[in-house]
């Protein structure tokens, strides 16, 4: 079924109705980033299970990965952004973590103390603001993202720990470091470029992209060898 | 040196991270125009459907989402081309165990993934959104009154820079062993002048290696040039930005001082003497990937399940499980036929990815697999 998602922006108000262009928009990744700028009411008090009486619990209740009904998640959220933005929201493979740790309570480790609200709740209902005065202990929800994601990955030996791993920095905006006069040749914007990224500079010299050539260790009888590339060797039939 | 036109200021105060669309600027249009050398990339992938490309039209994903990068080298493994600064695979995100859904058939699947790769069931038709080259004669080129046809998808036979064309849309991939490396001609390699067939990208595995795994390719087949004498592919001139340029071909159509000039600049000899013959390029089918309900079902291969028998085969069926619908769901060949794909022929196929050219006796499920030499029984019956 094709769920493509057509938004019609509609430019001018006394024109409504009139589309000006469809926008195309990635459907799964649509949804995961209107649920991400959710915010739900924040749960104040919480049942203080032991982590393995809630994880019979809920095996007892027959949870299983069929009752995950959101497969993926974007990790981004007003409460944080509103903080600080530095990075781009965080891919979550939820139902995939879910089989792989096969045990919910690894994340959901408490429920709300309300006998009616569901089992498992998401993350940034118990966490919110950071150093909220009211619930010093409760950490905030950027601190629940990273110490949830980071000890496991760290424990199972198993994804990203860094950065990087996990988030695209955001770009700067260039409109004020960029210091150059209109119409500049290509020469000066190089150069304005290696003004801050000089070793950014010197590492693209080294490129397949920039020498077309390199090495070629899955080549058989040219494991070895580096010089092998469109620039010199390759043949092609096209 | 860019355009003049292009204001670089403008571009330099907002650069960003790299997309689809950068990568695509160049990648999408390899072999010299959209979609003509990829079967598995073209400029649809802008705007992917999500059919088309579950990464990409799902979930938004750039190149560099799994093309990931450090120093500016970019991790990928061309099949054309033999440089390589760091591999990508399926695996790296998907675990080499990547059904997980929780139902009967995850351990059958996970099992798979050992002898097939990801793309043979999640990406079985190639060109599914724009049709490819896979055929190239360069040998009819130069022919500057020949009427162009079109074929039925509005694609030309004849370009007579080029030479002649086939084109193919949703097309059915050939599937052959791969261990990950190429066996590959490069400039001045011998060739052998009596094979049919010269293969300049041939992927290197067996059967009989647990290393290798069945793999669908795009192979683009052509005519090309040889040099006769010296057994080598030739290289000819084709374009020249000097406006007295008396060799390049596009401009003085003439393959003898193309060849000259080409293999001058390359340093390598030419006798004069040419031999026209044809030539392959095994090409692997990476993007693309369908939504996983969108996979082959186990019937498109393995015919032993269209009868009667099917899981029960080896399983009770006492239980209120439905093995015949288990054994036929996935891709849905009507569905991509009634969105206007050319995927007609495909619609009830069985023996998919042809196990008897794979080197199996015919469907493992009665034959054996490689590995495992029993077949699977059958369960005696029931009256």
């Amino acid at each position: 079924m094709i769920k493509k998602i057509m938004v019609c922006a509609c430019l001018i108000p006394f024109l409504a109705g009139v589309c000006a262009a469809e926008v195309w928009k990635a459907p799964d990744q649509e949804q995961a980033r209107e649920r991400a700028k959710e915010t739900v009411p924040f749960v104040k008090e919480y049942k203080d299970d032991c982590q393995i009486s809630r994880r019979i619990c809920l095996m007892d209740a027959g949870i299983s990965l069929d009752d995950v009904t959101t497969v993926y998640f974007l990790l981004d959220s007003p409460i944080i952004k509103d903080r600080e933005d530095h990075y781009e929201p965080v891919r979550f493979a939820h139902k995939r973590h879910a089989a792989l740790v096969d045990d919910c309570t690894q994340c959901h480790h408490y429920r709300p103390k309300d006998e009616n609200a569901l089992e498992t709740t998401r993350c940034s209902a118990c966490h919110q603001d950071s150093f909220n005065p009211e619930y010093p202990e409760r950490i905030g929800l950027k601190a629940a993202y990273h110490q949830q994601c980071m000890e496991c990955h760290q424990q199972e030996a198993k994804g990203p720990v860094d950065c990087t791993g996990c988030h695209l920095k955001h770009v700067p905006d260039h409109k004020e470091l960029v210091k150059l006069p209109d119409n500049p040749d290509p020469i000066q914007v190089t150069k304005a470029c290696l003004e801050c990224h000089d070793t950014q500079g010197e590492d693209m010299l080294k490129t397949a992209h920039w020498l077309w050539r390199g090495p070629s260790p899955y080549t058989t009888g040219h494991r070895k060898d580096i010089l092998h590339g469109k620039g010199t060797t390759a043949l092609n039939n096209f | 040196m860019p355009k003049k036109e292009v204001d670089l200021k403008f571009v330099a105060e907002n650069v960003g991270h790299s997309s689809r669309a950068t990568c695509g600027a160049c990648h999408f249009n390899g072999g010299g125009g959209d979609a003509i050398k990829h079967a598995d990339m073209s400029r649809q992938l802008l705007t992917p459907d999500r059919n088309c490309d579950i990464h990409m039209g799902g979930y938004d994903f750039d190149c560099a989402e799994c093309h990931k990068t450090r120093n500016h080298q970019i991790s990928g493994k061309s099949s054309s081309v033999p440089v390589a600064e760091g591999v990508v695979a399926c695996e790296s995100c998907h675990s080499k165990t990547p059904h997980y859904s929780g139902n009967l058939l995850d351990h059958h699947l996970n099992d798979h993934s050992k002898t097939l790769a990801c793309n043979v069931c999640h990406s079985p038709v190639f060109a599914k959104c724009k049709p490819t080259k896979t055929w190239w004669d360069w040998s009819q080129a130069g022919d500057k009154e020949r009427e162009v046809k079109k074929d039925k998808y509005g694609q030309p036979d004849y370009n007579w820079k080029k030479g002649e064309f086939k084109w193919e849309e949703s097309g059915l991939p050939d599937y052959t062993w791969y261990s990950g490396y190429m066996d590959r001609v490069l400039m001045g390699d011998k060739v052998d002048l009596d094979a049919d067939v010269i293969t300049l990208t041939d992927p290197v595995g067996s059967i009989n290696d647990p290393g290798s795994k069945i793999t669908a390719f795009k192979i683009m087949k052509g005519i090309q040039a040889v040099d006769a004498e010296h057994a080598h592919v030739l290289v000819p001139q084709l374009f020249s930005a000097d406006k007295d340029n008396t060799t390049a071909y596009w401009k003085n159509l003439d393959w003898d001082k193309a060849f000259q000039a080409g293999m001058k600049a390359v340093d390598l000899p030419y006798s004069g003497d040419v031999t026209w013959k044809e030539t392959w390029m095994y090409w692997r089918i990476n993007h693309e990937v369908m939504p996983a309900d969108m996979a082959l079902s186990c019937v498109q291969c393995h015919e032993s399940l269209k009868g009667d028998q099917t899981c029960n085969r080896c399983h009770q069926d006492n239980r209120e499980v439905d093995f015949k619908a288990l054994a036929q769901k996935g891709t849905d060949f009507s569905l991509m036929k009634s969105q206007g794909r050319d995927v007609g022929h495909l619609i009830d196929k069985t023996d998919y990815i042809n196990f008897k050219a794979l080197g199996y006796e015919g469907d493992p499920i009665i034959h054996g697999g490689r590995f495992k030499k029993l077949p699977m029984g059958y369960q005696p019956s029931s009256d």
